[in-house]
């Protein structure tokens, strides 16, 4: 379940995330982030679209504990949880993402979350969430 | 007399595995539609269907071979749902200015069988596949789950109203007769259901199917001397927002509100000259349960967080105030992404409705969805 993210709209997220950074796109022209990835900033066009390390704390918006094997890879892990997070520095930002360090019965919409970065040289460079 | 009416409906048996593939299933529900209008198939000299997924899969020149139809027309309007709900909108356009006489419109799709199904829908969006897909985000319960939960935090939805939903559809597609499923759901048989992705159980979730639908458009004029009752557009509305299908099922600022449907409600109500209170009957897009409540609020149909309790009260039952998927919708019929909606809609105008029939039906409205587009259908007889 690594993440093939060669595309090079999508991979800078993924080198910050191995640096320990959480980075999204930011437009220097208006200054406002956007996210997910697109080739000119979605609120003035402008074609230079850069990236900026924004503070990991998170706040669960919403889950849903997944009990369906919708394909082969995943069929092996049920259940799991996969959460949606609103980004505390970046209002309007939202990530899909896992859940450690944590179970079903303790989660609740809003709760405080943190960012768990990936090691600097894993393959898998998949950003998840605890408890903070 | 200007405006158009739709002469002619067909759909292929309801089925998750059809014994033919998709293109016969298309052309046979074509065929049907046009026997049903009184029309020869070589008539037809226009066509308009979704833009994004019959275009790549049954597209419009293999359909006019098979009819050996002349297009003076073609059209094709974003997405799915959206697209054949709304397709009357550029039929009606093509008529009135005189660029075609009878206007196909169709809809097919094989996920029963197709390896992937309905999931891999979804990797057309090279982000979701970057930024979703490895957490386990794959597949359309699951994105629908989130707004679910996150919809009984701030406006009180509950189980209970997810299972009255249910149940109301299970009722009127067993009323209705011939959909893919013939179980009887009751209360206790959807909270014994399994979790597909909670808060979503199985009866939450549309069916999976292989089939077509198909619809025939004329003028006014020439619908009178059709074989079957003419059922008249009183009116379409499209919306769609600027909002990429990346982003639609996890960004932006209220996911609990779909802007687009509210735009092509007032739209379609308002070159209809009606109130929402004028709707006697209405086929919406009930993909999943939460979505179709959703849709419910934003059409205007009642206030934000009261579709779950006008469901509890019974009223979307065949007989209830609003009537809501009177064949038993996309969770109970079949899942041909809302062309059966427009078939269900006509069929009831027609009186055709059988054990479903909506008493004294004289309005009905069809909400198609796919995010961000929205469309309505408003018909009349
Ligand atoms: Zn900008």
């Amino acid at each position: 379940m690594s993440v093939d993210a060669d595309d090079p709209r999508f991979r800078p997220f993924f080198d910050a995330a191995r640096d320990g950074r959480l980075a999204f796109p930011w437009c220097p022209a208006c200054e406002r982030f956007h996210w997910y990835p697109m080739p000119r900033c979605p609120h003035c066009r402008a074609g230079e679209v850069a990236w900026r390390d924004v503070d990991g704390a998170a706040r669960l918006y919403s889950w849903s504990v997944v009990r369906h094997g919708f394909d082969e890879a995943w069929a092996a892990h049920l259940p799991y949880i996969v959460a949606l997070v609103d980004i505390e520095a970046v209002p309007g930002i939202r990530l899909i993402t896992n859940l450690v360090e944590t179970a079903p019965d303790a989660l609740a919409i809003d709760l405080p979350l943190a960012a768990v970065l990936p090691p600097a040289d894993s393959a898998d460079a998949r950003v998840l969430f605890r408890p903070r | 007399m200007g405006g158009i009416a739709i002469t002619g409906i067909a759909e292929t048996t309801p089925t998750r595995r059809a014994d033919k593939g998709l293109h016969e299933l298309v052309v046979e529900a074509a065929l049907a539609a046009c026997a049903d209008a009184g029309i020869g198939p070589e008539e037809i000299d226009g066509i308009v269907t979704d833009g994004v997924v019959m275009p790549t899969t049954v597209p419009h020149d293999f359909v006019a071979a098979q009819l050996g139809a002349s297009r003076g027309f073609d059209a094709a309007l974003s997405y799915g749902g959206a697209g054949t709900t709304a397709a009357p909108m550029l039929a009606e356009m093509a008529i009135a200015s005189g660029r075609a006489t009878n206007v196909l419109c169709y809809f097919g799709v094989d996920w029963g069988t197709r390896t992937g199904g309905p999931y891999a829908f979804h990797d057309l969006y090279p982000a979701k596949l970057a930024y979703e897909k490895p957490y386990g985000f794959n597949a359309q319960p699951t994105y629908f789950a989130l707004w679910a939960r996150r919809y009984m935090h701030e406006l009180g939805l509950r189980e209970e109203h997810l299972a009255a939903l249910c149940v109301a559809q299970r009722e009127n597609a067993l009323a209705h007769g011939g959909g893919q499923t013939s179980a009887p759901l009751t209360r206790d048989d959807y909270f014994a259901s399994r979790m597909i992705a909670e808060p979503l159980r199985v009866p939450d979730c549309c069916l999976i199917s292989d089939g077509a639908g198909a619809f025939v458009m004329t003028s006014r004029e020439r619908a009178l001397d059709a074989p079957r009752p003419p059922v008249h557009v009183l009116a379409t509305g499209y919306a769609a927002e600027p909002t990429s299908g990346e982003d639609v099922f996890t960004q932006g600022p209220d996911l609990l509100t779909l802007p687009a449907v509210r735009a092509a409600a007032d739209q379609a109500l308002g070159r209809a000259g009606i109130g929402i209170g004028d709707v006697d009957f209405a086929e919406v897009y009930d993909c999943f349960s939460i979505s179709c409540l959703m849709q419910i609020e934003d059409l205007g149909f009642c206030a934000k967080g009261e579709a779950g309790p006008l469901a509890l009260a019974g009223e979307t039952r065949i007989g209830g105030r609003l009537p809501v998927n009177t064949h038993g919708g996309l969770m109970s019929y079949s899942y041909l992404l809302g062309v059966e909606h427009v078939i269900e809609a006509v069929r009831q105008l027609r009186g055709d409705g059988g054990g479903a029939q909506v008493a004294g039906a004289e309005i009905g409205l069809v909400g198609g969805l796919s995010p961000p587009d929205y469309g309505v259908l408003v018909l009349g007889r």
